[in-house]
């Protein structure tokens, strides 16, 4: 029998309640680092547990550590980086954007320590978390670089670094995310290629990206050209409109797709039969050792008893698609 | 040469400050505090951002679009025919909108942004400068459903934008800026643009400004020049270009000059923004220029959009003495 359809999730888990409260009575003084820590670990092991126990195939850590994915790194990148004000992102929401004040240089491992302790809970795979140089200077202020690019192509070499030491420490897969790479690609693609390129250069690890929503019509298909094994969309926010994209420009067949088939902003797990259909639409154009089965994002926006609803839900559809195909997970 | 800005500005401040209207919107949308209550707090953070803008040495304010949740909600939740949808990218930024979609017919129906101007000037010891999305942006950024061409849900824009024109107009504002930065993408689109442009301002007297940003006028140029508006706002920042751009024909109008990076914490020094204008002088004389930030101040935090417009009043102010 073949194999396919293998299961993971984009990065971020939900946080539990005791571990929201802790971070922030942490902001306000009234616990130290260590207690934190504690907890983020007990919350890692958690997700572990969960995704032990639905099914997946690769697993993740969940960032319970990490807040904003880039502020996360801004923030141990202390010699290069500083956290700004606060700017407005949309509506009432607020977020503190990171200021590039210097050089960027590489300081010391950011994600080594909680992927090491995550990978010691369980026999499957976990990924490294990696965010993108690309999106990183673009939500970022810029008080050092003269141009965008000297800006991400230094920060690829800090990325680079940090996925050189997941390797390792034994990291068989690292996922690049680039949610920003759609931002001005006219301008910039072959910068983000570029940036990739510098990132992966010599590492023996299997690379993912994650592209969110956004113009993703407009780079495709010149995403292809992103040097990593996998890349993966929101097929479901779209209704699967992405296929369409595909039935005009066949993907790569060095590459995997990640199709995501939950959609992370709806409280309402999708039906298994809905989520095989999307499968199966996808079977269509892709061989399914070729296709990956994930949410559509990072999941820390539901609760968590709705993420483990939706994700029992497509570890479900994944069987009894690969029971129908005679294909082995 | 004076000072002005191009619109928004940071809706809070940063600690110690309080960030009142955050939370203000947040007691709202829990039903803690009524609508009275919101407007009062929209009010006391609109006279706080005009002094602010005062005392940075700002000529021609704006009333921040303090209750603007953006550029095109603004508009197109007080006008008939739009639905509003989900998050959408404003251009290349980190910030988001709701995106309107033009659902059926679309109508003004009372005054706008009225009130707002009248509040604003009532506050400010200096002229208030009032806003309008032009009709090109505004259907670039909405999604049309009802009508059976771009051209023509445009066109029937600016027919219904020029009431609330005439209405600002009536309600005394001196400057009325239309804001249209969605034109320097889509640029083979100009005679659209003309002939909504035209129809909008059609008997309206006041001086009205232009303002474009996020790119140069590489292909509106000098046709830009011939639009029905005294001033014609341009981006130097991301667009670069205009530098050059400005040179090719008479510029027989005022320019807006966005020479102050909006969208960049980076602080332009005196001696930056003097070379800047006088990088202009040869085409726009002095007293022809209105000197502003690239785009609106609310990309950066609020204490970072003060430190920039005060240092942009005295590049200016030197301006004046070196090149004057």
């Amino acid at each position: 029998m073949s194999k396919g359809l293998l299961t993971t999730t984009v990065g971020s888990f939900p946080k539990p309640d005791y571990l929201t409260r802790a971070r922030s009575q942490f902001s306000l003084g009234k616990i130290g680092g260590e207690e934190l820590a504690a907890l983020e670990r007990q919350a890692t092991a958690e997700v572990i547990r969960l995704q032990e126990e639905v099914g997946l195939d690769i697993l993740v850590h969940g960032e319970m550590e990490r807040g904003d994915m880039v502020a996360y790194f801004a923030e141990q990148l202390s010699e290069s980086m500083a956290i700004g004000g606060l700017v407005r992102s949309y509506g009432n929401r607020y977020y503190r954007k990171p200021i590039i004040t210097g050089k960027l240089h590489w300081q010391g491992p950011m994600t080594v320590e909680m992927w090491r302790y995550a990978q010691s809970l369980t026999d499957k795979p976990v990924k490294g978390m990696l965010t993108g140089p690309y999106t990183m200077v673009d939500w970022s202020f810029d008080d050092y670089y003269d141009s965008r690019r000297d800006a991400v192509l230094d920060m690829a070499r800090v990325i680079h670094q940090e996925a050189v030491e997941l390797e390792k420490a034994g990291a068989r897969y690292i996922q690049v995310d680039e949610p920003a790479i759609h931002a001005r690609p006219e301008q910039d693609f072959d910068l983000a290629v570029e940036a990739m390129a510098l990132v992966v250069e010599g590492i023996d690890c299997e690379f993912h990206t994650h592209i969110c929503y956004g113009e993703v019509a407009l780079i495709y298909p010149d995403m292809l050209r992103l040097p990593v094994k996998q890349i993966h969309l929101a097929f479901k926010n779209t209704d699967f409109e992405y296929l369409k994209l595909l039935e005009k420009h066949p993907f790569d067949r060095e590459k995997d797709l990640g199709v995501g088939v939950l959609d992370v902003h709806n409280h309402v797990a999708e039906s298994v039969e809905e989520v095989k259909e999307g499968i199966r639409s996808t079977l269509e154009l892709m061989p399914p050792e070729r296709v990956w089965i994930e949410p559509d994002c990072g999941l820390k926006t539901r609760t968590w008893e709705e993420a483990a609803a939706k994700l029992r839900v497509m570890v479900q559809a994944v069987r009894e698609v690969r029971r129908e195909l005679g294909i082995e997970g | 040469m004076l000072t002005t800005v191009v619109g928004s500005y940071p809706k809070i401040p940063n600690r110690p400050r309080p960030a009142r209207l955050r939370a203000a919107i947040a007691r709202f949308e829990r039903g803690e505090i009524g609508e009275d209550e919101l407007r009062r707090v929209e009010d006391e953070v609109t006279i706080e951002v005009i002094q602010e803008q005062v005392e940075a040495g700002i000529d021609i304010v704006s009333d921040g679009q303090i209750r603007w949740e953006d550029d095109q909600t603004y508009f197109a939740r007080r006008m008939d025919g739009f639905t509003i949808d989900g998050l959408i990218r404003y251009f290349d930024t980190n910030t988001y909108y709701r995106q309107p979609v033009v659902t059926g017919a679309v109508q003004w129906r009372e005054p706008i942004a009225g009130e707002d101007y009248r509040f604003a000037a009532a506050h400010s010891p200096r002229p208030v400068k009032a806003l309008v999305t032009g009709p090109y942006t505004l259907a670039a950024l909405s999604a049309n459903e009802h009508y059976g061409s771009y051209g023509e849900l445009v066109l029937a824009l600016a027919r219904e934008l020029r009431q609330e024109v005439l209405a600002l107009e009536k309600a005394g504002a001196p400057i009325i800026q239309v804001s249209e930065p969605a034109i320097l993408k889509r640029k083979e689109d100009f005679p659209l643009f003309r002939q909504a442009l035209e129809q909008m301002m059609e008997g309206v007297a006041v001086e009205a400004h232009l303002y474009t940003w996020f790119g140069d006028a590489e292909g509106l140029f000098p046709q830009i020049l011939e639009l029905p508006f005294s001033t014609i706002g341009l981006d130097f920042v991301m667009g670069p270009a205009n530098y050059e751009i400005i040179g090719r024909a008479p510029f027989a109008k005022k320019l807006g000059l966005g020479i102050v990076d909006a969208r960049n914490t980076r602080l332009e020094t005196v001696e930056q923004i003097v070379d800047r204008i006088r990088r202009v002088s040869h085409a726009v004389p002095l007293e022809a220029l209105y000197v502003n930030p690239s785009c609106g101040l609310e990309y950066v935090p609020r204490e970072v959009a003060e430190a920039k417009l005060k240092r942009m009043a005295e590049g200016v102010r030197r301006a004046q003495e070196v090149l004057g």
